[in-house]
């Protein structure tokens, strides 16, 4: 007991699934007892936001709706952004492309409140559409940025290896950088999804009229609706955990090598 | 042993290779067909050194991955400049590809082998090997799975499969005990004896192993007040009677020529 207690301070020290599970839910169960001691008026209680989560379950059907046009708009956003990223990552290591890629890592500072009014002038009649363009425009630089970042850290050797096996720069391309790499495209998709759904908020903050949770989030800010905001923040939470895990499982089963990759 | 020199496979020509000081100076040597009658003799050749003495440069400038800044190698019967993919590599650390399994990433050796081959007969030359080299049981393993002395082996029957016929290897035998450096050096002599032309070129600062696999070795060292190693010795394993003998590590002579050595590198 006590070599136990010693190890949870001890860096590297490796605990046991079922130590490990039992330290999670203690931890979370202080933070949530010193949350709810603590609320007041401006930071509405664990309780209270369970309860405005079930209530607006319950009596709000815009909520399960918008849960779906949030959902949706994120699967076609970070799908397309994937896409996107990948393409334009493989073409920077053509010369020709290399600095569109750069000029794209770099957006990462432009804000999206700043282009919304471009964006919408140039895409007067498609509230969807615009919303994607948004999107992308908010998530394909950070997409980018990962992902180049991977193909830098590659070791030369594997460059070497294949031309040793008389591979031409077009297949070497292909085997190390595209096949090779595909599983930690997975990874970039699954580490930038918390930055997709800061993006999907916003874009729905700023282009209202089709709805979804962002949408939801500013409304419910003009009536300083806390227990509603919190329920949806609750919802995005839970939601990202999930397909965090979702994800980490399916990079697991698609590629079984990346789960050797990982040093005990 | 009856043998005899025949042509030229191999020549490094006044190599010279600075960084920010002299690694290398005027490093010159010759590797010759050796032909014994009834058998497919290939050559084993081994460049010993000091760590540090630029012996992984000088690797990779045989391989025509690095450019010298002076001189260079040329290849093959028609004698011309090597280009990278014509001499196969089994780095220091057998990088192979983690993203496929050892059945799949000895396939792609024979897939760029510029031969025309059916999948089942792929199969059946991988299948081979393996069995040849203890890997059958690992074929469906990832890289990530296997001990440093399996994937070493999987790196240089993925050479061997590319149709190189020479093949470098830059330290074979660091960090294998020994039983496994026993089973590399059968491995290197079964590889070097499946072809005539065939020739393992061994970089390593083990002198005695690679002594004794060897049919010449070449010593790179630093010479008094001169910057940048170059070839200072050549043994001839041949005529000393030292080679093509599996038994050679027991022999108090050649042991007497590796202690010898050891002061020289
Ligand atoms: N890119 C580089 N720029 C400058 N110096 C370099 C570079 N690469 C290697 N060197 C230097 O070249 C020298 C020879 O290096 P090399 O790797 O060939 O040694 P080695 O004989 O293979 O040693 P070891 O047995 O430890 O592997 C070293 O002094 C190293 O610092
Ligand atoms: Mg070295």
């Amino acid at each position: 007991m006590k070599e136990q207690l010693k190890g949870l301070v001890q860096p590297f020290h490796t605990l046991n699934k079922k130590a490990m599970l039992a330290l999670i839910v203690g931890e979370t169960a202080i933070a949530l007892l010193l949350w709810q001691l603590s609320g007041s008026e401006l930071i509405p209680r664990p309780t209270d936001i369970m309860k405005s989560f079930f209530t607006m379950l319950h009596s709000n059907p815009e909520f399960m709706e918008n849960i779906i046009i949030s959902l949706s708009l994120s699967f076609q956003g970070m799908g397309i952004s994937l896409i996107l990223a990948l393409f334009i990552s493989y073409l920077s290591l053509i010369p020709l492309f290399s600095p569109i890629a750069n000029f794209i890592i770099k957006c990462r500072y432009l804000t999206l409140a700043g282009l919304n009014f471009t964006f919408i002038v140039l895409l007067p009649n498609d509230p969807h559409l615009l919303k994607i363009s948004l999107l992308l425009f908010g998530i394909v630089p950070f997409f980018v940025t990962s992902f180049l970042s991977i193909l830098d850290g590659i070791n030369t050797q594997e460059y070497d290896l294949c031309k040793t096996l008389r591979m031409n720069s077009w297949q070497t391309m292909w085997e190390v950088v595209i096949v090779g790499r595909i599983d930690q495209a997975l990874e970039v998709m699954r580490q930038n999804f918390a930055i997709s759904w800061i993006m999907i908020t916003t874009v729905e903050g700023l282009q209202m009229s089709g709805g979804g949770l962002g949408t939801m989030v500013v409304k419910s800010s003009r009536f300083i609706d806390l227990g509603t905001i919190y329920a949806i923040l609750l919802t995005i939470f839970f939601l990202g955990v999930f397909f965090d895990y979702i994800l980490g499982v399916i990079r697991h089963w698609l590629f079984p090598y990346t789960k050797l990759q990982i040093r005990k | 042993m009856s043998h005899t020199i025949q042509e030229l496979l191999l020549k490094v020509h006044q190599v010279n290779l600075r960084y920010d000081k002299q690694i290398l100076r005027d490093v010159n040597f010759e590797i010759h067909n050796i032909v014994r009658p009834d058998m497919n003799q290939g050559q084993v050749v081994s460049l010993v050194g000091r760590s540090g003495v630029g012996k992984t440069q000088l690797f990779k400038i045989l391989a025509g991955l690095i450019k010298p800044s002076t001189g260079k190698v040329t290849i093959d019967i028609d004698q011309h400049e090597v280009k990278p993919g014509e001499v196969g590599i089994i780095p220091q650390n057998y990088i192979l590809f983690n993203h496929r399994t050892v059945y799949h990433n000895l396939k792609i050796g024979l897939d760029f082998s510029g031969k025309k081959i059916s999948e089942k007969e792929e199969q059946d030359i991988i299948n081979e090997y393996a069995d040849k080299f203890h890997l059958r049981e690992h074929l469906k393993k990832y890289p990530m799975m296997l001990s440093g002395g399996q994937r070493q082996r999987v790196s240089i029957i993925q050479q061997v499969l590319t149709g190189n016929k020479f093949i470098l290897l830059d330290e074979p035998f660091s960090g294998l005990d020994m039983l496994m450096i026993d089973r590399v050096v059968d491995l290197l002599l079964n590889v070097s004896t499946i072809n005539d032309f065939n020739t393992l070129i061994i970089v390593s600062h083990d002198i005695e192993n690679a002594l004794a696999i060897s049919d010449t070795a070449f010593i790179l060292a630093n010479q008094e007040g001169q910057e940048g190693a170059t070839i200072t010795e050549k043994i001839d394993l041949v005529s000393l009677g030292f080679a093509w003998n599996p038994g050679i590590k027991q022999n108090a002579q050649f042991q007497e020529l590796v202690a010898g050595m050891k002061h020289r590198i």
